[in-house]
């Protein structure tokens, strides 16, 4: 038993030539919130998937509350507690808001009764009440995303696991979702894992990041430490000094 | 709550007083050969419900629905003729192998993406087909079974049975459609990913859903083999699939109900159609391709929506006084 809640050892996954995760270890304790920085093709996403199930690891150990999930299927790893969600939203074409979120709430996971009621408190919790009978494929990138966090909480998460949530918003939207992702922190005692490369609201956000280039990780501490750690300034913004980080 | 909800009432009692009509149609119009035309189109109606709620929900679409049917009306005809059983045994006997013929089919194709599933289902019922004429002693060959017994003996008695199962086999698909298992299924039409990420085993309800589908596709074999009192190899033909398809198509697709109109409809368009001669097939063909091209969400299901738009509007103009039977419906 190790007194993590998330410990990856030694994951490594190949895609023919490419070593996409290169011997990463990975430890995420109850309550925290951690960031995975990386520049693009840094095999952040390719992690996501390696912990959640949709890709199985060619080598590594993955415990989740002290036991393996390695091999498991997505739905087990989602029903065991950690859920994610989707760098590119990809909410239930042809179903509206709230039953996007009350097919999150079908797993075995969620015994309530009243799934409607509690997707509608679910929805209202993300900022979606009103629009709870909308069309899903009529909402704003924005609404989207606030849709793919409600549906990863109807699963009724320990884990939550967010793959750039701030991709392709804009600043105010950035700043909203930002804050919904530190009230479900603390209201909910959320244990978080995200991925993004939008470095300002990511640092404020995060209280540990681990930093991947390659597939590897090159860099973990805190957000002080990581923006001006030589190796991540190199990897990842260039030659811009790190004052122009912060 | 929309999502979860029981089935709307309004709909229920269109498609029970659809049902009388047509219960009675043939007492009012008389003629053996309406009970026939009939009867075939009530069977068509099973078939196109039980497909559309595995393949319409889903989206994974069953090109080989006729090897079910096959299969059904082939237990009836072996059990009745070679074993000597009563023709009710055709009825359980037929879903349960049909039942296991789509768990045998479901595990390995039900896994496969893409186009890989429709041409495994075709392929599945080509090959039916051929076995029936490999195990010509057990199945009669090219000839198939003759001298089923019928179930019932009176042509209008049996046709009432018939219009008697469609009823519940719709009423059962459509309440499954409605509950959190149409719900699921419709989200693997949507996004096979996000449902794994909602945690939701998604090969094990589709597999699931291909045997209810199965079932009900094999009971109407059944009835059918007992309406025709032969079974043939030609039943397993991949054409009987396509119609199947077509008539749910030009029904609504994952409407449930909308399928069990688009098999009347195309089954009495065909009848209808048999002044024309040799016209008959063309236009047939044109009809289907216009309607097919110019409405894509069928003709029945989008027909029946407008219908019902316009009488909850009415009834909500009248329902005003009455608050509580508001509240309580929709409750």
């Amino acid at each position: 038993m190790s007194d993590y809640l998330l410990d990856v050892k030694q994951i490594n996954k190949r895609f023919g030539g490419l070593h996409a995760v290169r011997d990463v270890n990975l430890q995420v304790r109850r309550g925290e919130i951690v960031g995975i920085l990386g520049p693009n093709g840094a095999g952040k996403t390719t992690l996501f998937n390696l912990l959640t199930g949709f890709i199985p690891p060619d080598e590594g150990t993955v415990n989740f509350q002290g036991r393996s999930i390695r091999g498991l299927k997505p739905h087990k790893i989602v029903n065991l507690g950690v859920a994610r969600t989707f760098q590119l939203c990809r909410p239930f074409v042809g179903m509206s808001v709230i039953e996007n979120v009350l097919v999150g709430s079908l797993g075995p996971r969620v015994s309530d009764v009243d799934l409607g009621a509690r997707a509608m408190h679910l929805l209202s919790e993300v900022g979606l009440a009103e629009k709870a009978d909308t069309p899903s494929e009529l909402l704003s990138y924005g609404d989207l995303r606030r849709l793919e966090i409600a549906r990863a909480l109807a699963t009724d998460p320990e884990l939550l696991l967010l793959d750039e949530p701030f991709a392709g918003l804009g600043s105010a939207e950035i700043e909203s979702i930002s804050a919904l992702i530190r009230k479900l922190h603390a209201e909910k005692n959320l244990t978080i894992l995200l991925i993004e490369h939008k470095l300002r609201e990511f640092m404020q956000l995060v209280s540990r990041v681990v930093a991947l280039d390659f597939g590897e990780v090159i860099a973990e501490g805190v957000p002080a430490e990581i923006v001006s750690h030589p190796r991540v300034i190199e990897a990842y913004i260039g030659k811009q000094t790190p004052e122009a980080l912060a | 709550m929309a999502a979860l909800g029981s089935l709307d009432k309004l709909s229920s009692t269109a498609g029970l007083v659809s049902l009388c009509l047509l219960a009675v149609l043939p007492v009012l119009v008389g003629g053996s050969y309406l009970v026939g035309v009939l009867t075939v189109a009530a069977i068509y109606g099973i078939w196109a419900v039980s497909w559309d709620f595995m393949s319409g929900l889903t989206g994974r679409e069953n090109f080989g629905h006729s090897l079910f049917i096959g299969v059904g009306a082939y237990a009836a005809g072996f059990l009745n003729v070679q074993m000597g059983l009563g023709p009710w045994w055709s009825l359980p006997a037929s879903m349960v192998l049909a039942s296991f013929f789509g768990l045998l089919l479901g595990f390995p194709t039900l896994r496969l993406k893409g186009p890989y599933f429709a041409l495994a289902m075709l392929s599945a019922a080509v090959i039916m087909q051929r076995l029936m004429l490999i195990f010509w002693e057990y199945t009669g060959g090219e000839e198939g079974i003759q001298d089923i017994t019928p179930l019932i003996k009176n042509h209008l008695h049996y046709y009432w049975f018939v219009l008697c199962v469609l009823g519940l086999t719709t009423w059962l698909f459509a309440w499954l459609a409605r509950s959190r298992w149409g719900l699921i299924l419709r989200a693997i039409k949507g996004d096979e990913a996000t449902c794994m990420a909602a945690g939701l085993p998604i090969t094990t309800y589709k597999i699931i859903s291909l045997i209810i589908s199965a079932a009900f596709a094999g009971l109407g074999g059944a009835l059918y083999a007992h309406y025709q009192l032969q079974v043939s190899p030609q039943l397993f033909a991949v054409v009987t699939s396509i119609t199947i398809i077509t008539m749910v198509y030009v029904g609504g697709i994952g409407t449930i109900f909308g399928p069990v109109g688009g098999a009347l409809l195309l089954t009495l368009m065909t009848e209808g159609l048999r002044n024309f001669g040799e016209w008959r097939l063309m236009i047939y063909s044109v009809l289907l391709i216009l309607i097919l091209f110019y409405l894509p969400n069928g003709v029945v299901a989008p027909i029946w929506k407008k219908i019902r738009a316009m009488l909850t509007s009415s009834v909500q103009g009248t329902g005003a006084q009455r608050p509580t039977d508001k509240a309580t419906g929709e409750a």
